[in-house]
């Protein structure tokens, strides 16, 4: 320490700093800290301080490890969505302040893009809130309308934030499955199903939200025009909010339709939908999202958003507004990135579905997403005696980075405390990856029994 | 497309009470009104100079060097190249251990860092004391938390032999700091150097805060955004160093005002794990992850400055520099005119007093609003002058007190500094003539 004090004080630091720094430094071995520390979490935090991505990125960072994990791409975003940010940040005043609920020219091209799907007017000032990625809008639109009391419906299984945004906000998560049409054996997507009676049940006056993602994430289910039309029913019929997660709108597979559940009859009044940068363009490390619904609702996320982080990074708004420009004048074409994307997954989603069945597993392949769920108990891997009260799944993912050297996620992380037993014969990968890493799942999938 | 008829809205009433009170945002209006009408921005806290050429270079390296992973979610408490240099960084500042992956956290820009503390720390029925003039975010987040703010003052003392105020003449009573801790509060904030006062608080401030700190086991969240800008000589010195400090002080910083670089929303906090680590609970249930890329050149642009720490090629040496000259500028320009300046130690902003120079003016209208909203708001929109009313920076018992104060930004081009002095020599000779 005292060493890199004397290079501090060649590099012309003022004595006085110096003086400081010597100084603080001998009281604070003098005093040793003795008292009793009473400054804990505060009650909204209480419990949800684990995550299962904290435990399993780390693991999985591996370089050595085929990562269908975590759920981001490894192929290159398209070219001109990295050149219209090298551009960006050359403006002098793009690396500046821009507007709070988000900039110009952004808020402006989500508006058309969105009016043209949704076919209804979107105001770009008062209908729209740029966020931190879509898990900020999430955070916003459960902060700023659900509070102690609220009730919110979360259908399992759930990309692992709702849950504990939930109960931040002081409200009670209501659980409701998916259930397998065809006792357990699942092909696709499509056989996971809400039971409607269930459904019903869960709805009672305390009710405030519902939450539904579709195109799903783990099990890439693309909701149905008449299974929307069951949910938006009961959210009229009980008053309720809905909030609608929509990141993968654009990454359905042939024969699907990505269907907005705001256009229902009803439900633009009572609707939040969900965007994102990084699942549109495949970015995710821009981390920008946006809240599109009725300005009655999305006045509350704005203030929410005012007194959480004010304002979204400038030059990546304003890149991703071009991009928006570029594919919104082309959305009648094939080739925009909103389709083309779709396309490239497909054959993706196709190979690994293929793979997986030559290695003796069950895939669920999904009608849209870039997940797909895997059912292992037919590997018959004896985990008994791995002496940890991690379900099984856990256990399962663990021991195949281990030994396989292949990651991918259990989804019994994506259920609430009473289907864990349901689920925990199921793991998720990603296959939003390149070719090269694919050729190397495929290379460890062939070997698996040898 | 069809225009749908307005659909029933929910019958109950929509929002959360969390949002009571804190619904009004004075910069929403504000902003527009500068955007509408301002020939010379003064207002809002932004540099309208551009950024380091190296940080702006660091970015489109970034961009350009084909490891198009930048573009995808980094390790979500902060990028590893980031709070490890931040961690260096602290490491010297604060004379102790700092650990890159619990002693630091990356946040979008110091407003979410803010945001973290009183989530992860403020619970309800909670006070936290709040040194005015402050930051307004401080108080509708403290609000959002469910806890109460307890303001205190700094007090003008003006000297005596007619000398310009200095931002070192507003200080804290200290009975009256004293008298404001009780059993219930959780936490003071403070804001040193602070916006919008420019006040540098001296060592001796600290120590009375840290004294009082300690003795009613209260947590300090220190926001230090401001701390390379600080003028003739004087030293920030950060509470965190102090003794008894540093386990229970979350200091914020900010790559905005440190590169001037506003629009990349990069910020931090450094702090002792066991308050971090609540922090970092918060930050996983909000956002999560913060923007690789601009990560990526901060970090790199801290690097720059490790290498250059204290040299006169320093960013921060240079800018303080030129911000020093341009203060000194605009301190003469408000002199000039009639409009008395407060000589601020540090930051950005300026804050003027005019009450000598507002008795001549014509056309502002009376209302409810303080004195200083009106004046503002006519003069953006009358001289194309944007500037902004000190008593946004009080809570609402306390705006009526100072409503002769305006605050100016001098992060700015000679151009817009000239604009201004000219639009004031100009409004000034109109005055008498």
């Amino acid at each position: 320490m005292f060493l890199a004090s004397r290079i501090f004080c060649c590099r012309g630091i003022r004595t006085g700093q110096l003086r400081t720094d010597l100084l603080s430094r001998s009281i604070k071995h003098s005093v040793p800290a003795t008292m009793p520390f009473r400054h804990k979490n505060t009650r909204r935090i209480e419990g949800l301080d684990s995550n299962v991505w904290v435990e399993f990125t780390k693991v999985a960072a591996d370089p050595s490890i085929v990562n269908l994990g975590q759920g981001l791409p490894d192929i290159s975003p398209p070219s001109y969505v990295k050149e219209e940010l090298a551009k960006a940040a050359a403006v002098d005043r793009l690396n500046q302040y821009t507007r709070g609920f988000g900039h110009p020219s952004l808020v402006k091209a989500l508006s058309q893009v969105y009016q043209r799907v949704c076919g209804r007017k979107i105001d770009p000032l008062t209908d729209i809130l740029v966020t931190v990625g879509a898990y900020g809008s999430l955070f916003s639109t459960i902060q700023a309308l659900i509070e102690e009391g609220d009730e919110v419906i979360i259908i399992e299984p759930f990309y692992d934030c709702y849950e504990p945004m939930v109960k931040m906000a002081g409200a009670k998560p209501v659980f409701i499955p998916l259930r397998c049409k065809n006792d357990g054996n699942s092909a696709s997507s499509a056989d996971w199903v809400l039971d409607p009676a269930e459904l019903a049940n869960k709805f009672n006056p305390k009710t405030k939200a519902i939450i539904l993602n579709t195109p799903h994430n783990p099990i890439g289910k693309v909701f149905t025009r008449e299974e929307l039309q069951v949910i938006a029913d009961l959210c009229i019929k009980h008053d309720t909010l809905c909030i609608s997660d929509e990141v993968y709108e654009w990454l359905v597979y042939k024969g699907n339709k990505h269907i907005k559940i705001a256009t229902l009859p009803g439900m633009w009044e009572r609707t939040v939908t969900i965007g994102s940068a990084g699942k549109t363009y495949s970015v995710t490390g821009w981390k920008l999202g946006w809240s599109i619904g009725p300005e009655y609702l999305i006045k509350h996320l704005q203030v929410v958003h005012q007194n959480t982080l004010y304002t979204c990074p400038t030059p990546l708004q304003e890149a991703l507004a071009q991009a928006f420009w570029i594919d919104y004048k082309r959305m009648d074409d094939p080739d925009c990135y909103f389709y083309s994307l779709s396309r490239e997954l497909e054959s993706k989603r196709d190979r690994m579905a293929q793979l997986l069945k030559e290695a003796g597993l069950k895939p669920v392949i999904p009608d849209g997403g870039y997940f797909m769920i895997v059912d292992v108990s037919t590997l018959n891997v004896d985990l008994s005696d791995v002496d940890e009260k991690q379900p099984y799944d856990y256990k399962f993912v663990k021991w195949m980075i281990a030994s396989k050297k292949l990651s991918a996620i259990p989804l019994s992380a994506f259920c609430g405390p009473e289907t864990k037993k349901q689920f925990e014969k199921y793991i998720r990968f990603c296959f939003i990856k390149k070719d090269s890493t694919l050729d190397a799942a495929e290379v460890i999938l062939k070997n698996w029994n040898k | 497309f069809l225009s749908l008829s307005l659909q029933a809205k929910m019958s109950r009433p929509v929002q959360a009470q969390r949002l009571e009170g804190i619904d009004k945002n004075f910069w929403v209006d504000f902003v527009k009104l500068a955007a509408t009408y301002s020939k010379a921005n003064l207002g809002q806290g932004f540099p309208d100079f551009p950024a380091p050429d190296f940080l702006t270079e660091a970015f489109t390296r970034a961009l350009s060097g084909g490891n198009h992973m930048l573009h995808q979610y980094t390790r979500a408490f902060g990028h590893p190249p980031l709070v490890k240099v931040l961690a260096q960084f602290f490491e010297k500042l604060l004379g102790r251990d700092v650990d890159p992956m619990t002693n630091v956290m990356v946040t979008v820009g110091a407003y979410q860092a803010l945001f973290c503390c009183f989530q992860a720390l403020v619970d309800e029925g909670d006070e936290v004391i709040i040194i005015e003039p402050f930051f307004d975010c401080y108080e509708p987040m403290v609000k959002m938390a469910g806890g109460t703010p307890v303001f205190v003052p700094l007090r003008p003392n003006p000297p005596k032999d007619g000398k310009l105020m200095s931002s070192a003449d507003w200080r804290l009573d200290p009975a009256e700091l004293a008298s404001k801790f009780s059993e219930r509060t959780k936490a003071i904030v403070l804001n040193s150097p602070n916006n919008p006062l420019g006040k540098v608080f001296s060592r001796g401030e600290l120590g009375l805060i840290a004294e009082l700190c300690v003795k009613h086991d209260v947590l300090c969240i220190s926001d230090e955004v401001y701390e390379w800008l600080v003028y003739d000589g004087k030293q920030h010195v950060r509470i965190a160093s102090l003794q008894g400090m540093w386990d229970r002080t979350v200091t914020v910083g900010s790559a905005g005002k440190t590169f001037s670089v506003t629009g990349w929303k990069v910020g931090w906090v450094v702090g002792p794990d066991r308050l971090l680590q609540h922090l970092r609970t918060v930050h996983q249930n909000s956002v999560y992850h913060c923007a690789t890329i601009a990560q990526e050149a901060v970090a790199q642009g801290f690097q720059r400055e490790l290498m250059l720490y204290g040299k006169p090629e320093s960013y921060f040496v240079q800018l303080c520099k030129e911000l020093q000259q341009k203060r000194d500028w605009l301190v003469q320009s408000l002199d000039g005119v009639g409009m008395k300046p407060i000589v601020p130690e540090g930051t950005y902003f300026l804050v003027a007093d005019i009450s000598q120079f507002k008795s001549d003016v014509p056309g502002v209208p009376s209302s409810d609003e303080p004195y200083d909203y009106r004046f503002a708001e006519w003069m953006v929109k009358n001289k194309g002058l944007a500037a902004i009313p000190l008593s946004a920076f009080y809570s609402k018992a306390h705006k009526k007190n100072y409503g002769n104060f305006i605050r100016f930004c001098f992060a700015k081009e000679e151009a817009t500094l000239k604009a201004a002095s000219d639009i004031l020599q100009k409004w000034k000779q109109e005055k008498t003539s």
